[in-house]
């Protein structure tokens, strides 16, 4: 088991518009250690979000390098960085995401299902009982609350019991009850499953609750 | 990364084994079958008319087969315009084969018990006939009672029109004849030709007793032949068919028949091939918007899939799989009703067969349908949710507005298929590549120009907008040409849809206009003929005592050809490398004299008929098809037969003849001065009105006549306007699948741009654009849609309708303005209906309902 799970290297990232060149992430380098704890702040357009979404892997860096797990994102396919998604990394989104179609419960279900397990409803429904959702797991995400949703969402991401959990926002959508708990329940199941959580955050309280937090403005790190 | 080559084993299921996909397909298809009822409903319209034209035709085609020795009554029939000489009697004894003969021709009949009389087709038959099928009648005996005195049978719908039953008496010229039964089917008879004239049968040995057969009587004679078997039927092919046709007689086998019937149908098969055609291809259009609109629903949930792990083509297997299955349920649901509206339209074509169309069940159809159908699944449907497999994970995060469609090899080949699929289509539905492919382009040519019209429109709302316009007619035309419009798109399959329908109802007015009389005021409508020169005057008489106008009397002669450019008829037809037709220099000619052209009448080259002083002096007028089958120019000579006498005559010049316009028309056209010694008889014309007017002239003439017959023309074009309305409802039945899956194609449009169209009404709102304002925005603009795609529509469908009725149906050009405006009014009402019906929740509900719903 690797020590550092997330390090990136002098990542840059442009976009082309109509008339010239973006660079909305300018020269960033950190890593990240397993259990840790990273939150990353900064202003609307700093590229926070961007910075995740490389991390992820769910978007190719223009340079510099990402190793997740010691696999360099670059060096990979699409879909084989959507298969170590699936083999390491768990999601939660400012927007919940689950999918309309599926039950609380099928939400929770799918990532062990894609990866071909069979009998997995037991540990999902214990995840769902977990974020107090046990009388609610054949609720579609149309019929639970903000809150209710995002705690499926937090049940999903620890249905693989992945080795790091990037969150967006998780609580930008919700009142502050609720944001109470679904804080509660993200860091105390990270503590409990060791997992290393990597947030994007405007909530500087959130951020505070982290290990270590990374300031972004203007696509640069300033911290 | 080393590491990274051991660990990262990634196992690739087959779709089939991969039992996630499977499970996800059904848990997301649960609640979504409703969002695809456009592509459900587009593959069922597309795939049931296509298995009902195809049902239709093989129930036909296979009707004719079983028929066709029926059709004839006989294996081989030889027929002509007179008597068979010696000669070809001895001939056809010589054969040794079972025989019947008949003689038909046209007469009046006086119905004695309501002193009502009609034109009908007698046929005088022997005993025998017919060797194949039945004469059905009503009683079951009237066929044999027939043969043993002077008994006559009817077709059932003269014996109706004039409450005729066994027993009475009908007068046919000078003989009365006891009506032995009514005939309900007969080989070789019903259908269009007893709808037309109906029939009176009466034995051939009682037809000279009638004294119908007079100097210049148009009789045709048949022998009927049974053979042993086909092979016979073929042998007296071979050894009496060349021998009749030099005579100037024809022959019908049952093959010719059968192809014959086979002919009369293909105009109407075309035109059902064609509906199929255009139905398949708006319901190809239908699946691919659908399957469009869909994809595009679910690119936020192929995020997310694709964040957890998903692999793009797993993301595209889980819809593929909805689609594709959804696919097979409508092309069974589509086959089935195919077949079952196989089975009403037989009723609808009930009077225009001459046989009876059963119902025979068949799988072929449906396994067409089922195998078109999920072709047409597949690859309709395959371009848009391959995009699926591209929908980048980030989209989870934010919006990628910057994404550009990749073209994978899978889109490419795809697109090739998509592409010769319509092509292939077309060629099987025609049986022909040709065809096919005239189809193909037609439809690719459409496409082209309906988007260049759509290019054209964009580029001339920013040249020349409207700047000073109020709000709501600035804001209805900008929304036309917005970043990410659909203008483009919806112009065409909107403008599709309306030149289908309006290219439908031209060709549909060109096929109805070739039978429509046109009944002038001053135009004769009742023609009588066969007037004895004794009984010129009497008749004429009887005419002005009931007040009727004696519109012309035309003097006929019967002859026939003796010599052409100096060579015998007889060795004109034994040379078998002439170009000249047999039937034009063998046939009975009826012609007349005058020294002028008629109204029906345009001299195309040469003079008009006249006679010149000294030798040489007779120059007559030809019509231009017998001048092309004669071989004949100007000045070119003919030597009449002229009752024994020969008469040499010279071509003067060539005349495109009207035939339906103004009757009677003729042939050839003589001089006057000439003929008027020559024994002749007489058609004179007029025009009856007043139906009662009609009946008490009609019962003295036969009365008094009995040989002279008249037409009614009011009567068959009653009986045509009837007959084509029939076909209409069968054309505008059918048509109606082409125009349902237009209807499906336009919503799917309209549905397609609505997610753009929503979000910008709810900013409206949320600044304050009132309910009416935003009603009228989006009506305008989809008036606007809809004008412009009617107005591309119909303009083509007008080029498009005059290039198949010219090449394709082989017919004249025909439209009416009246029926495409509301056709075009139709279409713009209807894009506005049902844009506005897509967006009413948007116009209704409060914004931030919709912002909320939105997320």
């Amino acid at each position: 088991m690797p020590n550092v799970v997330l390090r990136a290297e002098n990542l840059t990232k442009t976009y082309r518009t109509a008339e010239n060149f973006l660079t909305v992430l300018d020269d960033v380098s950190f890593s990240v250690e397993q259990g840790d704890s990273l939150a990353i702040i900064g202003p609307s357009g700093s590229g926070k979000t961007t910075l995740l979404g490389l991390c992820a892997g769910l978007d190719v860096a223009t340079s510099g390098t990402i190793s997740l797990m010691d696999f360099k994102l670059s060096a990979m396919s699409e879909d084989d960085r959507a298969y170590l998604r699936n083999q390491y990394v768990g999601f939660v989104f400012q927007n919940f995401q689950l999918l309309s179609t599926l039950t609380a419960l099928e939400n929770v279900m799918v990532p062990l299902e894609l990866r071909g397990e069979r009998n997995v409803a037991p540990k999902a429904k214990a995840l769902l009982d977990r974020v107090g959702l046990s009388k609610r797991l054949n609720h579609y995400p149309s019929q639970l609350s903000g809150g209710e949703q995002q705690r499926v969402a937090i049940a999903r991401a620890f249905m693989t019991d992945p080795k790091i959990l990037f969150a967006d926002e998780p609580t930008g959508n919700l009142d502050e009850e609720n944001a109470q708990h679904v804080t509660s329940l993200l860091f105390g199941m990270n503590k409990e499953q060791n997992t290393t959580l990597v947030l994007v955050t405007h909530n500087l309280e959130l951020a505070a609750m982290t290990q270590r937090v990374i300031k972004m403005r203007g696509g640069r790190m300033v911290v | 990364m080393m590491e990274y080559y051991i660990k990262l084993k990634r196992t690739v299921r087959p779709v089939f084994r991969d039992r996630w996909v499977w499970s996800m397909a059904w848990r997301d298809a649960r609640h979504n079958f409703s969002r695809l009822f456009l592509f459900a409903a587009s593959l069922i319209t597309g795939i049931t008319a296509v298995v009902a034209l195809d049902s239709l035709n093989r129930t036909l085609q296979g009707d004719i087969d079983r028929n066709a020795k029926e059709l004839l009554g006989a294996d081989f029939a030889v027929s002509g315009d007179k008597k068979f000489g010696s000669e070809l009697q001895a001939l056809f004894d010589s054969t040794g084969l079972p025989q019947a003969s008949e003689a038909d021709m046209a007469s009046m009949v006086l119905f004695m018990r309501s002193n009502e009389s009609r034109l009908i087709r007698l046929v005088a038959l022997t005993e025998g006939f017919p060797f194949y099928g039945k004469v059905e009648t009503q009683p079951a005996n009237a066929a044999a009672q027939l043969q043993r005195g002077r008994y006559a049978m009817l077709d059932a719908s003269l014996a109706t029109q004039f409450e005729v039953s066994s027993g009475d008496s009908i007068r046919v010229g000078n003989s009365v004849f006891t009506v032995a039964g009514v005939v309900d089917e007969i080989p070789g008879g019903g259908g269009l030709m007893s709808t037309f004239t109906p029939s009176v049968y009466i034995p051939l040995r009682e037809l000279d007793s009638t004294g119908l057969v007079q100097y210049g009587s148009r009789v045709t004679y048949k022998r009927y032949f049974k053979t042993a078997n086909d092979a016979g039927a073929k042998q007296l092919e071979e050894s009496l068919g060349p021998i009749v046709k030099q005579r100037g007689y024809s022959f019908d086998t049952v093959q010719s028949r059968k192809e014959g019937l086979g002919e009369g149908f293909m105009s109407i098969y075309r035109f059902f091939s064609l509906l199929g055609f255009l139905a398949l291809i708006l319901g190809c259009i239908g699946v691919a918007s659908s399957v469009h609109i869909y994809a595009g629903e679910k690119r936020e949930e192929v995020a997310v899939l694709r964040c957890i792990g998903s692999s793009g083509w797993q993301a595209f297997n889980i819809y593929f799989i909805q689609i594709f299955v959804l696919g097979v349920i409508s092309s069974v649901i589509g086959s089935v009703l195919g077949i079952g509206i196989t089975q009403a339209l037989p009723l609808l074509l009930k009077d225009i067969i001459p046989f009876e169309v059963g119902f025979t069940f068949s799988w072929s159809p449906l396994i067409l349908g089922l195998l078109l159908g999920t072709l047409v699944s597949f690859l309709f449907s395959l371009l848009p949710l391959v995009a699926v497999r591209f929908v980048p994970p980030l989209t989870v995060l934010r919006a990628q507005p910057g994404t550009a469609p990749r073209r994978s090899k899978t889109q490419l080949v795809a697109m090739a298929l998509i592409g010769l699929f319509p092509l292939a289509f077309a060629a099987w539905q025609t049986r022909s590549w040709l065809t096919g492919t005239f189809f193909f382009l037609g439809l690719l040519g459409a496409l082209l120009a309906l988007t260049g019209v759509a290019l054209a429109l964009l580029w001339a709302v920013r040249r020349f907008f409207p700047t000073n316009a109020g709000f709501v007619l600035r804001h209805s035309l900008s929304s036309l040409f917005r970043p990410n419009n659909q203008t483009r798109v919806l112009l065409v399959t909107i403008g599709l849809g309306a030149l289908i329908i309006s290219t439908l109802n031209v060709i549909q007015e060109s096929m109805l206009s070739q039978v429509e009389f046109t009944g002038q005021e001053n135009q004769s409508n009742t023609i009588l003929f066969d007037i004895q020169r004794e009984q010129r005057d009497g008749v004429i008489q009887l005419m002005q005592d009931h007040q009727l106008k004696v519109n012309q009397v035309v003097p006929i002669i019967t002859c026939r050809l003796r010599e052409v450019k100096g060579k015998t008829v007889e060795s004109l037809t034994a040379d078998t490398t002439r170009q000249r037709s047999n039937w034009a220099l063998t046939r009975e000619y009826r012609i007349t004299y005058r020294d002028t052209l008629t109204r029906s009448e345009e001299l195309l080259k040469g003079e008009v008929q006249h006679k010149k002083a000294g030798r040489d002096s007779v120059w007559v007028t030809v019509s231009e098809d017998v001048a092309e089958r004669l071989a004949i120019t100007m000045g070119d000579s003919l030597v009449f037969d002229m009752q024994g006498v020969p008469m040499t005559v010279y071509l003067a010049g060539v005349r495109k003849i009207d035939w339906p316009k103004d009757p009677p028309n003729f042939i050839f056209v003589f001089p006057t001065g000439v003929l008027e010694d020559a024994p002749q008889i007489y058609v004179t014309s007029t025009r009856i009105t007043d139906r009662q007017q009609a009946g008490r002239f009609q019962q003295q003439l036969v009365q008094q006549y009995p040989n002279v017959s008249l037409i009614d023309l009011q009567l068959i074009l009653g009986t045509i306007n009837k007959l084509f309305n029939d076909l209409g409802l069968v054309i505008r039945f059918l048509a109606l699948f082409s125009i349902l899956t237009g209807l499906i194609v336009l919503a799917g449009a309209v549905i397609n741009s609505k997610f753009i169209r929503k979000k910008e009404n709810v900013l409206l709102r949320t600044i304050g654009a009132r309910t009416r304002q935003i009603t009228m925005i989006t009506l305008i603009e989809y008036a606007w849609l809809g004008l412009f795609s009617a107005l591309t529509g119909m303009v083509l469908s007008l080029g498009g309708g005059w290039l198949l009725t010219k090449f394709f149906f082989e017919i004249t050009f025909a439209f009416d303005w009246m029926e495409l405006l509301l056709i075009g009014g139709g279409v713009i009402l209807l894009t506005m209906v049902i844009g506005w019906w897509n967006s009413r929740d948007v116009i209704s509900a409060p914004p931030l309902q919709i912002l909320r719903g939105e997320g």
